[in-house]
């Protein structure tokens, strides 16, 4: 018997029209790591809350079927048994933690279970060793960062010792190299201390190197179910609107256009070693790349007339914390730019200082060749169109139509233009059909895109997205980046600040790569991610598909490969050119 | 409120902070009571004068300049307010005695604020839990208050995310009448309400996920302890109390300060 038997599970929440799950059937063996994946809305965090009891101890609704975690019946057993068998874990860390300091935060569980002081302190050392925060013990929570939050998290639920480890997301808020960190730790416990990690995930490329195997959710349902390699080739998965890990998209078309692979990767580093079985090492005598034909030639002729002007400007915060440190940036008309960096970078507070939320304290920042420092919020605004990471930090309309004309009326528009403008914004982001529909029954991608309309109704010069791809599911992001292009064959002026490495290896804007309040590296994406040591500076790690071309170079290929169709191509005709 | 400011635990280390919270309550208590029971500007300013050298024990100058000039102005409304009513109920006169009544209120003041500064800075809010929970004080009400505590950076942020997001839609908070600037917080006051329930929805779950309430027998981290210190601290400020109520009530009032004079 499996640690979780899930036989025939059906639910509702209460008042739903729709059940979340339906007859669903799932066995996870002691000591698996299995990732669990599906769009927005397929019922996998509802799932997790059966797993430890939640529903139907928490939640009431209606629950068919019947589950068995560690031996427990969920339906026997409260939240507080099962807590110590299975672990869960949420995607906000600072929603689940409860004390002001790290030590005193592990102990909060130990603490409701009863446990005596010196046992507790062992479990403490124990939880915090596991994750690697020993040395932040006595530190106060709340001066965390995201990604040592999570791992507090991590430790404070492990600290109940739990068999099953689940993970709803738990790397949403965080960036790359944060994500890398939870994922060792888990592959860790998992490899080394057998606990069965349950994980759930959007960030499949960097998640599926850990995985034992994949669970594919969808409208309540497991749809698939096997090995990462054997689930992640299916066209199904990919019918499902699951993100495919890059190295295998490319793994595929290989082996369509006849290059004889085995077995499918999971990382860069598999992939390289198959292809260098492959093919000979001889170094073929012609180029192998054809002339490029990128769209940053295409927008090179917008290079003549800057929009904003960013002049050595500095901005250090009331708390003491320097975010800016001499930045100096100039993005020009019709321009597509990524800013990139870690968390804490100083990505956001730059961008704040596009419409003026936040002045300088050094330099000048300039909006079509003269000083703004003069200019109210609302005025820059008019220009700069800045939309933000959480689309519930701005909503508050009892309509879509309400929440999309509230700009329009705060900057004076007639009544008719509003109308036409509202109009215009509601089809372009396709959300038509939600226009009587109040803003908080939507799900979080139409939330964003409710929040990305009532931006964009007024038709800013500029338009700043801050993080747009957190949360969003690869459907999502897909819909996004179209949307982003067609701005972009538009003319418009578009800034994305992001540490989403895929997402802009798939949209190729100009990149800024931003590192402690500075500028560290600035230009085309292909220069910018073959750029060792300024990625590593801003702790950005190249797309999956330029990992495997930099280990390539041998072969006489170019480094700077960024997406599946260019990579599958010159690989093919490396073959072709060998002897 | 800057005022507020001056409250706000900062971690240390000190022989304050080290100090049990019962006593510290307690001697708190000792020095409000001695402020409230005392009239005269004498022996206000020696309770003033008495937690200076404490504030530096316990390395919190810089907390504590802040709350009082956070202070100030209430200070300055006392003194008038008291001047005022001196002036305009004695039938348009003040005398020597009236300012020095006025004087003694406003150092009352400041004898509080300091005395509450001192508390608060140097009490962790988990220290103050433990003795709430050794009070009997029932557990949820104590870890009601020590998560307000906890989500005060975390709701100031989100209040700052949503000012900035509803700006950059060209909200003018500063624009227009009382009323129509009081409406204006409508677009920031929902999205914070309704992020709280959502949060407090995510924070029961986390709750559940951490067996709270899986029994009645609940240990805790961290023990109090009174030591040698404590003990020598809390007979310290029971003899001053003692000493307070009679110097107040059994010896003769030390009278005026300021020559008695009619100044208006």
């Amino acid at each position: 018997m499996g640690i979780v038997e899930v036989r025939d599970l059906s639910y509702s929440y209460p008042n739903a029209k729709t059940p979340a799950l339906k007859g669903l059937d799932l066995t996870i063996e002691r000591g698996e790591f299995v990732l669990l994946t599906g769009p927005s809305g397929c019922g996998k965090t509802t799932f997790c809350r059966c797993l430890n009891g939640l529903i139907p101890h928490f939640y009431n609704g209606d629950l068919e079927g019947e589950i068995t975690v560690a031996g427990l019946s969920i339906r026997e057993n409260p939240t507080h048994r099962l807590a110590q068998r299975v672990g869960l874990i949420f995607q906000n860390p600072d929603n689940q933690i409860f004390a002001l300091t790290v030590e005193k935060d592990v102990a909060f569980g130990l603490e409701n279970l009863g446990i005596e002081k010196r046992k507790m302190l062992e479990r403490i050392d124990w939880a915090l060793e596991m994750v690697g925060i020993s040395h932040l013990r006595d530190r106060a929570t709340h001066e965390l960062s995201g990604g040592q939050k999570q791992r507090l998290a991590i430790a404070s639920i492990l600290a109940m010792r739990p068999e099953v480890l689940i993970l709803d997301e738990p790397t949403s808020f965080l960036d790359p190299l944060g994500a890398e960190r939870i994922f060792r730790v888990l592959d860790s416990l998992n490899k080394e201390h057998g606990i069965t990690i349950i994980l759930i995930e959007h960030r499949l490329d960097l998640a599926s190197q850990h995985a034992d195997r994949v669970v594919v959710f969808s409208d309540g349902r497991v749809v698939n179910n096997g090995s990462p390699e054997d689930v992640f080739s299916l066209e199904e998965t990919r019918l499902e609107g699951v993100g495919i890990p890059k190295i295998i998209q490319l793994y595929k078309r290989l082996r369509d256009r006849g290059v004889p692979l085995d077995r499918p990767p999971l990382s860069p580093d598999s992939l390289v070693r198959e292809l260098e079985r492959m093919i000979p090492r001889t170094r073929p005598s012609g180029p192998i790349r054809k002339a490029a034909h990128d769209l940053d030639e295409f927008t090179g002729e917008h290079r003549a007339s800057p929009v904003i002007e960013v002049e050595g400007v500095s901005f250090t915060y009331p708390s003491g914390v320097q975010a800016l440190d001499g930045v100096s940036l100039t993005i020009h008309r019709g321009e597509f730019v990524a800013i990139m960096g870690e968390n804490g970078a100083g990505k956001t507070t730059l961008a704040k200082h596009f419409n003026g939320l936040l002045r300088p304290q050094a330099g000048r920042v300039s909006l079509d060749g003269s000083d703004i420092s003069g200019l109210s919020v609302a005025t820059l605004a008019r220009k700069v169109g800045l939309v933000f990471q959480n689309p519930d930090d701005q909503l508050f309309s009892e309509s879509v139509e309400e929440e999309i004309s509230f700009a329009l009326r705060n900057f004076g528009f007639q009544m008719d233009v509003i109308e036409k403008r509202v109009d215009w914004a509601l089809n372009l982001l396709d959300i038509e059909r939600y226009r009587k529909s109040s803003p908080f029954v939507l799900s979080g991608g139409e939330r964003k895109r409710v929040a990305l309309a009532s931006v964009l109704a007024w038709d800013p010069e500029v338009v700043v997205l801050d993080e747009p791809t957190i949360g969003q599911d690869y459907a999502q992001k897909e819909k996004l980046r179209h949307f982003l292009m067609q701005l972009r064959t538009q003319g418009k002026t578009t800034v994305i600040v992001t540490h989403d490495v895929e997402f802009v290896a798939d949209c190729k804007p100009r990149v800024v790569l931003m590192a402690g309040g500075r500028i560290v590296a600035d230009g085309p994406i292909k220069e910018i991610m073959t750029d060792d040591e300024a990625l590593k500076l801003a702790s950005v790690s190249p797309p999956e598909i330029t990992k495997v071309f930099s280990r390539l170079s041998s072969y006489g290929l170019p480094r700077d490969v960024l997406d599946v169709d260019e990579a599958a191509e010159l690989l093919v005709r490396l073959r072709e050119a060998g002897p | 409120m800057s005022i507020l400011e001056g409250l706000r635990f900062s971690r240390g280390d000190s022989p304050l902070h080290r100090l049990d919270p019962r006593v510290k309550f307690i001697a708190t208590l000792v020095i409000f009571a001695a402020a409230v029971i005392f009239m005269d500007l004498v022996p206000l300013l020696f309770i003033f004068i008495v937690q200076i050298p404490l504030i530096f024990l316990g390395r919190i100058q810089r907390e504590w300049a802040k709350s009082l000039k956070g202070g100030l102005f209430l200070a300055l409304i006392i003194f008038a307010t008291n001047l005022a009513s001196f002036y305009f109920f004695q039938g348009r006169s003040l005398n020597s005695g009236n300012v020095e009544m006025a004087l003694s209120l406003t150092v009352r003041f400041i004898a509080l604020i300091t005395s509450f500064s001192l508390f608060f800075l140097t009490t962790s809010p988990d220290k103050l839990s433990l003795a709430l929970d050794k009070a009997r004080i029932p557990f949820e009400f104590n870890f009601a208050f020590i998560t307000a505590i906890r989500f005060v950076p975390v709701l100031a942020d989100e209040a700052q995310s949503i000012m900035d997001a509803q700006r950059s839609r060209g909200l003018e908070l500063d624009k227009g009448n009382l009323l129509t600037r009081i409406r204006k917080y409508i677009p920031i006051l929902l999205p914070l309400i309704i992020n709280s329930i959502r949060r407090s929805l995510e924070l029961a779950e986390a709750m559940e996920s951490r067996a709270f309430g899986a029994t009645r027998n609940r240990t805790n981290l961290y023990e109090l302890k009174m030591t040698g210190g404590d003990i020598a601290a809390l007979t310290v400020s029971l003899l001053a109390l003692m000493a307070c109520v009679y110097v107040r009530f059994f010896l003769p009032p030390l009278g005026p300060v300021l020559p008695p004079m009619e100044i208006l």
